[in-house]
């Protein structure tokens, strides 16, 4: 829970209200801080795409969203990141459970995994990549940035990282 | 009645609004008839009028108005599930449903064979389900924007055609900042 905590304290540091997600175990311990945060909004979705759009619509309401994701729902929202988030310039914030790095136990997130970094290069989204308790101490300013630049930015969470955020 | 008639016949009630719509020929139709700074077009993300709507009426108090398609719904079918458990009674979908792909070429969409979205709207979860001619849709839109307790679903059935038009002359960061500026957020234009 520690981890997961300072995770969610620090995107809060970072000014982020509004919070989805498609649930991933790496993010389970997130989801029940966040269910019980009366200070934010939260929801699940069901598609990652579909929640690329509600972020759109809650950046226009003046919130600074965030959606939650394994590293597999890049690949559903490529045209929603690009066409809507980058066109119109609105900052979100991904962060995302990065399966398929070491100490991942399914050998099928492996190849999503090896191009996670590749696609969001293409995509020009700025990138951090948290893979010790210290990386987390980042993720505030790394927030404040997605506004100060208008764009969506991307949190890696590694697996060996969360897995033993009991 | 086509897609043109009716936007001209709810000019007015979405001029009061703030209205999320659709890419393609609806903006550019809406954008012809009587643009206005409180209409969010959109250039691309084809499928998510719907959610941009929802996630705007999630997060202010003004009523919102999202404007879609059923070859748009169609492709992000999702949405009618997360309206269905999450939308607030600021929220009205409006499906401007003609059976057709406009945009591309009037291809004829499911819509037009089997799939009824009234019905998914309801086995998805959405209460208040409303399927009706295009000379109605006015006063059913009036009806869901003045009951403060349900978000709607406006299924309105017509006829396919377009009319001739040019794209939308506006970049996406005037659409964005003049759209936030009406609601109060951006100051500085």
């Amino acid at each position: 829970m520690k981890i997961s905590k300072k995770i969610i304290d620090n995107l809060k540091k970072g000014g982020v209200d509004f919070y989805l997600s498609v649930p991933c175990k790496l993010l389970a311990n997130m989801i029940d801080i966040l269910e019980n945060d009366k200070d934010v909004y939260y929801s699940a979705v069901p598609r990652e795409e579909e929640g690329m759009g509600i972020c759109a619509g809650a950046y226009l309401g003046n919130k600074f969203p965030c959606i939650m994701m394994q590293n597999t729902g890049i690949g559903n929202s490529v045209n929603a990141i690009v066409s809507l988030l980058q066109l119109y310039q609105m900052p979100v914030v991904f962060l995302i459970s990065y399966r398929g790095t070491p100490g991942e136990p399914v050998g099928a997130q492996g190849g999503m995994a090896k191009i996670t970094q590749d696609i969001l290069q293409t995509l020009r989204i700025p990138m951090l990549h948290c893979s010790s308790e210290n990386d987390l101490e980042k993720i505030s300013t790394f927030s404040k940035h997605a506004k100060v630049v208008e764009s969506p930015v991307a949190i890696l969470c590694d697996f060996n990282l969360m897995k033993d955020d009991k | 009645m086509n897609r043109f008639d009716l936007l001209n016949k709810i000019q007015n009630i979405l001029k009061d609004n703030l209205v999320i719509c659709n890419i393609g020929l609806p903006s550019q139709e809406l954008y012809k008839i009587n643009d206005q700074p409180n209409f969010f077009y959109m250039l691309g993300s084809m499928g998510l009028s719907s959610s941009i709507g929802l996630g705007l009426s999630l997060s202010q108090n003004k009523h919102v108005i999202s404007i879609d398609g059923d070859g748009s719904v169609l492709m992000n079918m999702n949405t009618l599930a997360t309206i269905g458990n999450r939308a607030p009674s600021n929220y009205t979908l409006l499906i401007i449903d003609n059976g057709s792909y406009g945009s591309t070429g009037d291809q004829r969409t499911f819509t037009d064979e089997n799939t009824s979205l009234k019905d998914v709207a309801l086995g998805a979860g959405c209460k208040k389900v409303i399927e009706c001619s295009g000379e109605e849709t006015l006063n059913q839109l009036s009806k869901a924007i003045e009951d403060k307790n349900n978000s709607y679903v406006i299924i309105s059935k017509i006829n396919s055609g377009n009319v001739k038009i040019d794209p939308i002359p506006l970049n996406p960061i005037t659409i964005r900042d003049r759209f936030r500026k009406f609601i109060g957020i951006v100051k500085y234009l």
